[in-house]
């Protein structure tokens, strides 16, 4: 019988995943993390609210949502860390100065060399620039293309193409019926009346369940006029 | 000795020919061959076990599985790893524990801060002897070794079970402005220092620790 797979600071890969579920880092400098996902380090390592006088400089050039803000830190030092988030498959992803949109519960760190924004989506946020990220997905996380119909539950994030809009079933909402039943739910419902539509070129990030990370309430938008409500 | 295998990654197969294995209770899913289940109080330690494990809280409901057969264990899809035991000591919380070997010898022990930060009570449980333990983990868990040159720090929530010679320094980072939701949610860590293996898994307990 062989033995389980030992890891030390120096066999943790630098940059890969340790196990599916799991994320090693080597860290030389500073890299944004959110609260909680990081479960073991070696090596002198800082973890500092992104408040920090000292960071003013940082955070202007790569931190642009207050909304979030309380939800991330910034590690400093060097050494190794693990990341991973409540056992959903994590993957690092590269951009080429290039822009991504992803669900904010499910970034788990990125390179100060990326600039997070927050999305006018809520409950997303845009990382945009040349950098290195790590995203959690429950799942494998598969690539699909526009133009695409995607349920909101299963959507992780897309990269290149336009915001989504909303798409609802026309056969479901037409006539008399179709209203009391989009207003009342009174006539049963498939589940499916409802998907985020993509259009335009880019590339669309799908995970293989509809389970979500528990709402992180810092992420709802702002109650301000022209900032739309989340839908219900 | 019994001989444990992994069927994928969420089953263990227990290979037993006339004798025994300790194993969480209502966790057999499966077996081929004869085999006996029997409960056993205070975690099979006996009186005193008994009465040790109701005050430290480290209760542990376990069964002994006697027969000739194989015997599948597993505890709500959870993942499982084999730790083989050459007369050192493994420390893990009786909740990860699944199943141990007859020959192994189990027992609770003191913890302190540690325990309290991981929201597991001041006690857990130890595993000694030579022979194979099976511990679950939320996702396979990932093994780091610890040297003197090389401590680790670790999440209390991410924390499973460790074996070796291991100090544990509770360490915290609190300062003024956790107190206003500025902290950095990293703010309590274990240290491990000194020779030994740590099982992490990559998945969080809710901590109080967690929260500052």
């Amino acid at each position: 019988m062989t033995g389980p797979v030992v890891f030390d600071a120096h066999s943790l890969p630098p940059s890969d995943n340790v196990n599916p579920y799991a994320f090693s880092v080597a860290l030389d400098g500073q890299w944004f993390l959110q609260k909680g996902k990081m479960i073991a380090y070696y090596g002198e390592i800082d973890f500092q609210g992104v408040g920090l006088g000292r960071l003013d400089r940082l955070i202007a050039r790569s931190f642009h949502s207050p909304l979030h803000a309380a939800d991330w830190v910034v590690a400093e030092g060097r050494g190794k860390m693990v990341l991973a988030d409540r056992a959903f498959d994590v993957n690092s992803y590269d951009l080429d100065d290039g822009n991504l949109t992803v669900r904010s519960g499910n970034l788990l760190a990125f390179q100060p060399s990326l600039a997070l924004k927050q999305s006018i989506v809520p409950g997303f946020v845009t990382l945009i620039g040349t950098g290195t990220f790590v995203a959690a997905s429950n799942g494998p996380v598969f690539f699909v293309e526009p133009p695409i119909r995607v349920d909101p539950q299963a959507l992780v994030g897309w990269a290149d193409c336009p915001t989504p809009c909303h798409h609802y079933d026309h056969q479901y909402l037409s006539g008399f019926l179709g209203g009391v039943r989009a207003h009342t739910g009174i006539g049963g419902a498939s589940g499916e009346e409802h998907q985020f539509e993509f259009v335009g070129a880019g590339t669309v990030l799908l995970q293989s369940t509809e389970q979500l990370m528990a709402e992180i309430a810092t992420g709802a938008s702002p109650h301000q006029a022209g900032v739309p409500v989340r839908d219900r | 000795m019994a001989h444990f295998r992994l069927h994928g990654s969420k089953v263990l197969a227990v290979e037993i020919t006339g004798d025994a294995v300790k194993a969480k209770n209502g966790s057999m899913v499966a077996y081929d061959g004869e085999m006996t289940f029997k409960k056993k109080t205070g975690g099979g330690e006996g009186l005193r076990g008994m009465v040790t494990r109701r005050l430290t809280g480290e209760q542990m409901e376990v069964m002994e599985v006697k027969g000739h057969g194989t015997c599948y264990f597993a505890d709500r899809a959870s993942e499982i790893n084999l730790v083989t035991l050459h007369g050192e000591k493994l420390y893990v919380e009786s909740s990860n524990l699944l199943c141990t070997d007859d020959a192994l010898r189990t027992g609770t022990t003191f913890t302190g801060l540690r325990g309290a930060s991981q929201g597991n009570g001041l006690f857990t449980t130890t595993v000694e002897g030579s022979g194979q333990a099976a511990i679950t983990s939320d996702g396979q868990a990932v093994v780091l070794r610890v040297t003197p040159d090389y401590p680790l720090r670790v999440d209390p929530g991410a924390y499973v079970a460790h074996t070796g010679r291991l100090q544990q320094h509770f360490q915290s980072g609190v300062n003024f402005r956790s107190l206003i939701g500025e902290g950095s949610g990293e703010a309590f860590q274990i240290r491990f220092e000194g020779e030994g293996l740590v099982y992490v898994q990559p998945s969080e307990r809710n901590t109080i620790g967690g929260e500052v």
